[in-house]
């Protein structure tokens, strides 16, 4: 990709934003326009989850926008946090648009919440009834009480420990070490929603299992607010303030049976297909060992070490080794997650995720890794991407 | 478990037919016989149009399984814990199922399973599997 992040905006995550999604993502992009130096008029592309509630029209008319020459939108929600960024990309190196905004607004805490069933059903008398056609929720996995990502997740969890002979206590040690790691840099985190809250091994191990395997410090934050990222050519990210970071590589996958919730997936302790990252590191010219820091979309602790598995940071079955000790922490091989991950930062959807590898490169994280100059970020592998310092 | 079922609408297609006539049927390519799920109008294995309907065997493994202890519906409350399980069927094919109400097993990934469909009412009844042995097909 030929293409930079060149601005960031967001709104305070919270349990209760208190506004419209609307005004939530009107707040987040012209925060991100400021921080990129441009004006608003600037904008000429907008990109988005078609799971957002807030329209490329609503956004247009509310800012008195002259025109947009391109808009887009990719499906299935934080899945493609990397695939918009690469869509974004794409539609500027076509020539369709120079200045695309990604944003994303949502009250998923005071509004309709991920880590319900009344997302997926609908009541009718004594019975609960779904009409949807694909997970979560749907008319195949809901009627077995298979309602909301988190309980995908423990499938992935059990089966990941199933494959590897993990016991209960190496498999508690490794997912600890995610939840543990990551709740330390929110604490140095002053945006983070759990900034003020501590977190030992001890707490997450005797922490209420919400679906075993996992217990609540696996689960990411349902949170209200928006964010918004500003994306432009390498060329003309150069004329900007210095705060760009290139897009070395982006892009998308759907294989039989993954997106959205791998149930059919061929392996479900292993979630990216094979090549992924062959792919993905050669787009970018780089291979794993040259990342210097990981943002992997943590809507729980287990997408962690599969991610790491994956994407070839580690061998196969190592998570445990790596994790239990620390390896994703500070001074570790790989910091993962340095913002407090959507455990414990808050759910912007994955562009949080995005953000602190934008950050990281422009030596501005609250966690900052020294002398960091590529960022890996990924969703399962679904969505993937490679930043390089510009 | 359940409280919750498919809208009608879904009911009254085969593979949920079949099971409220009391057998699990799997959509299969009558060209290949691959079988496939969730049901298609097109095999995938050999793009044929010419999809049909044929019983399974019941005979599965445990891919994974998971036990909900919280409740994400208020409905759910007097159900929780209940036990969710991914099973490969014999045919190739992956089913998400689970612990019928007032069974507990010890589960493990890779054992073997045999199905048993529950009905709920005429319209309706879902297959479930259990570890050989316990009452399954």
């Amino acid at each position: 990709m030929k293409t930079s992040i060149v601005g960031l905006g967001q709104t305070e995550f919270s349990k209760n934003s208190g506004r419209s999604e609307l005004k939530l993502a009107l707040e987040a992009i012209l925060g991100a326009l400021e921080d990129a130096g441009l004006e608003v008029n600037d904008i000429d592309g907008l990109v988005r989850y078609t799971w957002d509630n807030t329209s490329e029209a609503a956004i247009v008319n509310a800012l008195g926008l002259p025109s947009l020459s391109y808009y887009g939108e990719t499906e299935f929600g934080g899945v493609n946090c990397c695939g918009a960024v690469a869509q974004a990309s794409a539609a500027i190196e076509a020539g369709l648009a120079n200045c695309v905004v990604f944003y994303r607004a949502l009250n998923a805490r005071s509004g309709v919440r991920f880590g319900r069933g009344e997302r997926v059903l609908a009541e009718e008398g004594d019975w609960l009834v779904s009409r949807q056609p694909e997970p979560p929720g749907d008319i195949y996995s809901a009627p077995f009480g298979l309602l909301v990502p988190g309980q995908h997740h423990a499938l992935y969890a059990q089966s990941y420990m199933g494959h590897y002979g993990l016991d209960e206590e190496r498999f508690t040690d490794m997912l600890g070490g995610v939840a543990v790691t990551q709740r330390g840099y929110a604490n140095r985190n002053p945006r983070a929603l759990l900034k003020d809250k501590s977190l030992s091994l001890d707490d997450y191990r005797a922490g209420r299992v919400i679906t075993h395997p996992l217990r609540i410090y696996d689960y990411c934050l349902e949170t209200d607010g928006a964010m918004a990222m500003v994306i432009v050519s390498q060329e003309k990210a150069r004329e900007l303030s210095g705060k760009a970071v290139d897009v070395l590589a982006a892009g998308q996958y759907i294989f039989p049976g993954s997106v959205p919730m791998y149930l059919y997936a061929e392996k479900t302790y292993s979630l990216a297909p094979e090549g992924a990252a062959q792919q993905l590191f050669g787009r970018a010219g780089l291979s794993a060992s040259d990342i210097d820091v990981a943002m992997i979309y943590d809507a729980t602790s287990m997408m962690v070490p599969i991610a790491l598995e994956d994407f070839g940071f580690i061998g196969r079955g190592e998570a445990a080794d790596f994790l239990s000790s620390g390896g994703n922490g500070p001074g570790g091989p790989l910091p993962v997650n340095t913002h407090g991950g959507l455990l414990s930062e808050g759910y912007f959807h994955g562009l949080n995720t995005i953000a602190e590898g934008v950050r990281q490169l422009r030596g501005d994280s609250h966690n900052q890794v020294e002398g960091a100059e590529t960022a890996f970020v990924t969703l399962r592998g679904a969505s993937s991407m490679v930043l390089g310092r510009a | 478990m359940t409280v919750i079922r498919p809208s009608d609408e879904y009911l009254e297609q085969p593979y949920y037919r079949h099971l409220a006539e009391g057998t699990l049927h799997l959509n299969c390519c009558n060209d290949c016989g691959a079988a496939h799920h969730p049901p298609s109008p097109i095999c995938p294995k050999c793009r044929s149009f010419n999809t049909g309907w044929k019983p399974a065997s019941g005979r599965a493994t445990l891919n994974s399984f998971a036990e909900a202890r919280h409740a994400v519906h208020p409905m759910l409350g007097p159900k929780v814990p209940y036990v969710i399980t991914l099973v490969d069927l014999e045919e190739g094919v992956r089913l998400v199922s689970g612990i019928p109400e007032g069974m507990r097993f010890d589960l493990k990934v890779g054992m073997p399973l045999e199905c048993k469909v529950i009905r709920f009412d005429e319209a309706f009844a879902l297959p479930y599997f259990l570890p050989v042995g316990e009452g399954g097909a």
